[in-house]
């Protein structure tokens, strides 16, 4: 605990354990979804975590397209 | 008596506002709002009709749909005075005042004569605000603005005339997208609601306007015309692809701004995106779940804008490159600010989920699971580019050398206001539920909804705390990231500019020419005029006799010919 807290800080190692909690209270109680997808187990965790690095990734090819100078409009 | 629709009394009341001292100003137009929304107690039916030049105007009407944005607009707008209470001078107050009324009296519009009006109103006195930004930037953005929405109103008008001509009357009622009119009226107010690249505007002006005005900017022009789309065009398929477009869309983009208020724009067009699917739905659920998310929008959007105007306002700079570590000095703004970031997010317990859920639900109880996952996909990057970038950069992230003061007090009251309205409605959903337009039992708090968006979050911000990690996030940098705005600002130019050259060059050549036959004839005149040639000064006096008499004779010919 100590080791992870020094090693991250204490909000991102917060954050990590609220994500085992709320993956624990899944298997406590029974959660549905509006579509049958996603019924599977931890669907929305792992949904959440791939829709960021997705977005994350596509932001950053178009980073390279999209990114100016900040006088770009000035000229 | 005449009832005057809610709105109008702020806007003939604006007038006196820079006639008035400061502190009887700020009260002043608190009692104008009072007074405006005094009308909304006249219920529901049609209040003002009058008749000119045979077409009837329907100044005041109100129904279901009209009460829940007239009451948020109220609030916004009295949010609006408390926020820029500590700003002295008259013109921004009466641009606000003259504005939110402009936009109420929209909302109770019957008839889209009157819209137009009021949809003209908005543009006009919301450039101000724009204008108030005073920076080279903010006049130009400010006149890009004016342009886009007087064009928007053309359409507008144009789709009424039609409308007119073809049914006899210009009712503001549900529109059929197969018809001209209705095409006309739709790109009216898919402008206004920053449709996929036609929302260049709104990332090009609200970030230049000054603090106060983009908080009043972020609340009415577009869910006016969210408004408009919830009435004229519910359950017009084309708008569940249209607003999906627009949730994902603007997200890239928010990721890579580096101007804080820009990454709420771009934030706020991806919100917009989720009431345009639900208008696109329109079920009672779906309708209901747009209304409730424009409200709920309304409220931690401007929140934000607040928290963000204050950083504005204190340090100068709202990007994100040159900011960071202002908690210590402004941690009420700072949690303020995490209010609105954590509604906006949709946690459980915040405005932003009571209104998601409902969304979302009408969209899996209609099997759409494409636009289903969309718009789950869009929840989760919410939280990333906005939830949690937002406050972070401002606030922790990288030690800047800044060093500011806690916001003005009257910014700290309009910001606590908003953040305890973003609890209360999360808290207590059944009540704010009942506003709305249609009473239907919904229960977003159960089992599913939260541990599932609690899941989405907490995994989300995971991978946001991975990607800063291990440092694969990339630096914020100062920068213009390209927008739809490019179109009219670089790519038009870029091609009419060297076809303009190229006529001007044509020109000069084609006028050259003509100046060298010019001379040419002169020259042969001039040679013909000498002595005892055909226009020698006294042969060339019986000549022009001559001359007279023919044409006088042709004259003659010409009529007789014609006429006899």
């Amino acid at each position: 605990m100590r080791y992870l807290i020094e090693k991250f800080g204490k909000i991102n190692t917060s954050v990590l354990f609220l994500c085992i909690i709320f993956l624990i209270f899944e298997l406590i109680g029974h959660r549905h979804g509006e579509t049958s997808i996603e019924d599977v187990l931890f669907f929305p965790a792992i949904f959440g975590f791939f829709s960021c690095v997705t977005i994350f990734v596509i932001a950053i090819i178009l980073r390279s397209l999209l990114m100016k100078n900040e006088d770009y409009y000035d000229d | 008596m005449i009832n005057f629709p809610p709105g109008f009394i702020m806007i003939i009341g604006a007038l006196l506002i820079p006639f008035l001292p400061h502190i009887l100003r700020q009260i002043y137009m608190l009692v104008l709002i009072l007074i405006s929304a005094y009308a909304l107690t006249l219920g529901f039916g049609l209040h003002t009709k009058i008749t000119l030049m045979d077409i009837e105007f329907i100044l005041f009407q109100s129904d279901p749909l009209t009460l829940p944005f007239a009451i948020i607009f109220h609030v916004a707008a009295v949010l609006n005075v408390i926020y820029g209470a500590h700003v002295k001078h008259w013109n921004q107050h009466m641009a606000i005042m003259s504005y939110s009324g402009a936009a109420i009296a929209a909302v109770h519009a019957g008839d889209l004569f009157t819209l137009f009006v009021w949809w003209e109103a908005t543009a006009i006195t919301s450039v101000f605000l724009i204008f108030a930004g005073k920076t080279n930037k903010s006049y130009g953005a400010a006149f890009r603005y004016l342009i886009v929405q007087i064009g928007s109103g053309m359409f507008l008008l144009a789709g009424a005339i039609l409308l007119m001509s073809e049914t006899g009357n210009a009712e503001f009622r549900n529109f059929n997208i197969n018809s001209l009119y209705g095409q006309l009226i739709f790109i009216a107010f898919g402008i206004k609601a920053a449709f996929p690249l036609l929302n260049g505007w709104l990332q090009d002006s609200y970030p230049e306007a000054s603090e106060i005005g983009t908080v009043a900017l972020s609340v009415f022009t577009t869910k006016l015309a969210i408004f408009c789309f919830a009435k004229s065009f519910a359950g017009t398929e084309i708008l569940i692809l249209i607003g999906v477009i627009m949730t994902f869309f603007p997200m890239f983009f928010a990721i890579i701004e580096n101007d804080l208020r820009r990454v709420l724009t771009y934030c706020l067009n991806t919100q917009l995106g989720f009431m345009i699917v639900a208008i696109g739905v329109g079920t009672e659920l779906a309708i209901n779940g747009a209304v409730a998310h424009a409200i709920v929008h309304i409220l931690y959007k401007g929140l934000l804008f607040m928290g963000m105007g204050a950083v504005l306002y204190r340090t100068r700079t709202c990007k994100a490159s040159e900011l960071g570590g202002l908690f210590k000095y402004m941690p009420i703004t700072a949690i303020c600010t995490i209010i609105g970031a954590v509604s906006l997010s949709a946690f459980p317990l915040f405005s932003g989920f009571v209104t998601k859920t409902l969304i979302l639900s009408a969209l899996g109880k209609e099997g759409l699971v494409f636009a289903y996952f969309m718009l789950l996909f869009s929840s989760a990057g919410v939280l990333i580019y906005s939830g949690i970038r937002v406050p972070f950069f401002a606030f922790f992230a990288n030690e800047s050398n800044i060093k500011s003061k806690e916001s003005p007090l009257n910014m700290i009251i309009a910001m606590i206001i908003a953040s305890i309205l973003c609890i209360l409605i999360g808290i207590l959903p059944s009540y704010f539920y009942e506003i709305l337009p249609y009473q239907i039992q919904y229960q977003p708090y159960d089992f599913s909804h939260v541990i599932g968006q609690l899941q989405l979050l907490t995994f989300a911000a995971f991978a946001f705390i991975c990607l800063w990690h291990f440092k694969i996030y990339p630096p914020e940098l100062n920068s213009t990231v390209l927008n739809s705005d490019w179109i009219y600002r670089k790519m038009l130019p870029g091609i009419l500019l060297p076809i303009s050259d190229l006529i001007n060059n044509i020109n000069k050549k084609i006028e050259r020419f003509f100046e060298f036959i010019f001379i040419f004839i002169k020259k042969f005149f001039a040679n013909t005029m000498i002595k005892n040639k055909v226009f020698d000064r006294e042969v060339g006096q019986d000549t022009l006799i001559v001359v007279q008499l023919f044409i006088i004779l042709l004259i003659f010919i010409f009529v007789w010919k014609i006429y006899l």
